[in-house]
């Protein structure tokens, strides 16, 4: 078996690439459309849904928010890169980071249950806190511009790849599919429009998959004998090089990103509250097969002997090199392509919809607490555009967004162990929780830039974690948490008949 | 296989979308009688369930090491999840 079984297709063309895209959108945007109508009148319905996110919606929402662009062709080019240890510590960590959303989440809808958002809860507990408070919104809003960012390249990667379009027109165009249905229906739209595209990423990507295998000659025993040829580890998940090569590394900044993201927060308080700890558990099992499936293809890139040149240079393009180069009929690798697109779209989507709550919550009602009903809908309307627009240009500008990647990382890994010990210590005091953010940042990231990833990642959390612990123990205050149940409705639904 | 599997994808995706319009009917009858919605949060011990996914991650990409066949796998539980959360519609229970 070698590569000679790939062949470029002909009919894969720009139009048949737009028509994926656009397609995709249009769909999404007459599903936006209706939703607007029955379920969203004023900026309460729009950003948490009037909290009647139900079991079902809940569970396929936070699975669409949590499948990005990464899980679909990044658990290819892990296994691709690693073999089977790639796809077990790029698959484990990442469920594990849903599912570890549950005390954090409980604790806060029991007794904040009328919250927004986890900057809201940071400056409740901290006594409003004007630094806290700063430090985990910019932190927010870092991380929502790079979830778009990576999934909207994730998009121009692929229908590039694939159909042989500009990705700059790519970008400009998948993120206007996007933000034309996200400005409609806020939440809900989210939601549903996300739960849909969870059934895009489960059962066509397994039938392509499938489809794969039957394509190639001698099928799943033909590539699991190359594979093995290719070097023994392949097939073993316990090497120890992926675990400190990437893996370790990975674990932390997952459990972070589910944490310390306003995006798995917005879901917190929208889903009733009866179903919040069986969703975030239903939403992490049930990921689980998502990259595990998508995985399978790295094999195939191992076993037919490819090497990142031959597939353009970035190892993410394995899966959809894979895929419209094997012989494939077109109507599969279209579904190929709608799966990575729904994925793409769904977090983006997602994305956006908590940025609109930041803002609406963090900014516009802090700051100018008087601002009329209408006013504040009209400004949390237009703020789910914003994000999208950002990282729009930093992507068409061409800049190296490395640096946005380790700020962002740099922001979340600090404030996870502070934000966790914050939630479930009543000891954490304002003291520690801004110490252990600013310690873990200014200590933790210069033994990262010289000591490497794994030192570096564990000395982040190592400090944020012990200054909190720290300044608690010698500090006299103990929050009660059930004080956090006081704080009212901060965008509670107008009155009938308030304009909108 | 990829004819069970294209069978089987089918019937998952007609659970899912069943779920789904009946989901959907549920938010908009529960919208329109706007009935206040209870702010309890059950206690409910997930360690044991969540322990048993995590472990069955691990336990399905291991075995792929020790047998082709198991490369189905993925794309099997794939299916699962479009019948789960097809389930979890029909599972939940509205404010009506």
């Amino acid at each position: 078996m070698d590569k000679s079984i790939f062949a470029a297709m002909p009919t894969l063309t720009p139009t048949l690439g737009f028509a994926s895209m656009i397609g995709l959108g249009l769909f999404s945007l007459v599903l936006s459309y209706g939703v607007k109508t029955l379920l969203v009148r004023n900026t309460h319905d729009f950003i948490i849904a009037d909290r009647r996110v139900g079991f079902g919606f809940g569970v396929g929402s936070v699975i669409a928010v949590w499948t990005w662009a990464m899980a679909v062709m990044m658990s290819s080019a892990m296994t691709y890169k690693w073999g089977l240890s790639g796809l077990f510590w790029f698959v484990v960590p990442n469920g594990f980071a849903v599912i570890a959303m549950i005390p954090f989440a409980r604790v806060l809808r029991k007794n904040m249950p009328e919250g927004y958002t986890i900057s809201e809860f940071i400056q409740y507990r901290f006594n409003k806190s004007k630094v806290a408070t700063a430090i985990v919104t910019l932190t927010m809003i870092f991380g929502i511009i790079l979830e778009i960012l990576i999934n909207l390249k994730g998009t121009s990667v692929v229908v590039s790849t694939v159909f042989g379009i500009d990705w700059k027109t790519a970008t400009v165009v998948g993120i206007i599919c996007v933000m034309a249905y996200s400005y409609f229906g806020g939440l809900w739209t989210s939601v549903m429009t996300g739960t849909l595209n969870t059934l895009m990423v489960t059962v066509p990507a397994a039938i392509v998959v499938a489809a794969v295998y039957d394509k190639i000659p001698g099928g799943t025993q033909a590539v699991y004998d190359a594979v093995g040829r290719a070097g023994a580890q392949n097939l073993s998940v316990l090497r120890p090089d992926a675990a400190a090569g990437f893996g370790i590394t990975l674990a932390f900044g997952l459990l972070a990103a589910t944490v310390s993201d306003q995006t798995f927060w917005q879901k917190v308080w929208a889903i009733k509250s009866r179903d919040v700890g069986r969703t975030f558990l239903w939403a992490g099992a049930l990921f689980y097969p998502i990259p595990i499936c998508l995985g399978m293809l790295g094999l195939v890139g191992i076993a037919t002997g490819l090497t990142p040149s031959d597939i353009g240079g970035d190892i993410a393009a394995v899966g959809p090199y894979i895929v419209s180069h094997v012989g494939l009929p077109l109507t599969l690798v279209i579904l190929y392509v709608l799966v990575i697109l729904a994925a793409c779209y769904s977090t983006i989507d997602g994305a956006s919809s908590a940025l609109s709550s930041i803002v609406a919550v963090d900014i516009v009602k802090r700051y100018f607490p008087s601002t009329a009903e209408g006013r504040l809908f009209a400004i949390t309307k237009l703020s789910v555009l914003l994000g999208g627009i950002i990282a729009t240009v930093i992507v068409l500008s061409g800049i190296d967004f490395t640096t946005l990647v380790l700020t962002t990382y740099a922001l979340k890994t600090s404030i996870l162990l502070p934000l966790v010990l914050a939630i479930l210590w009543p000891k954490t005091n304002t003291v520690g929780f801004v110490g252990g953010v600013i310690a873990a940042i200014g200590i933790g990231m210069p033994i990262y830039e010289t000591a490497g990833e794994l030192p570096g990642t564990l000395s982040i959390v190592a400090i944020g974690g012990l200054t909190v612990v720290i300044c608690g123990l010698i500090g006299s205050e103990r929050f009660d948490v059930t004080k956090l149940r006081r704080v009212s409705d901060e965008i509670a639904s107008p009155s009938v008949g308030a304009a909108e | 296989m990829y004819s069970l599997i294209l069978i089987l994808g089918l019937c998952a995706g007609a659970l899912f979308l069943a779920g789904f319009a009946k989901g959907l009917r549920n938010a908009i009858l529960e919208y329109r009688q706007g009935k206040p919605e209870p702010t309890d949060v059950p206690d409910y011990n997930y360690a044991g369930m969540a322990a048993i996914s995590v472990i069955a991650s691990a336990v399905v990409i291991a075995l792929v090491g020790f047998g082709p066949g198991w490369i189905y796998a993925g794309p099997l539980l794939a299916l699962c999840t479009a019948a789960g959360i097809g389930t979890a519609f029909f599972v939940e229970r509205p404010s009506l």
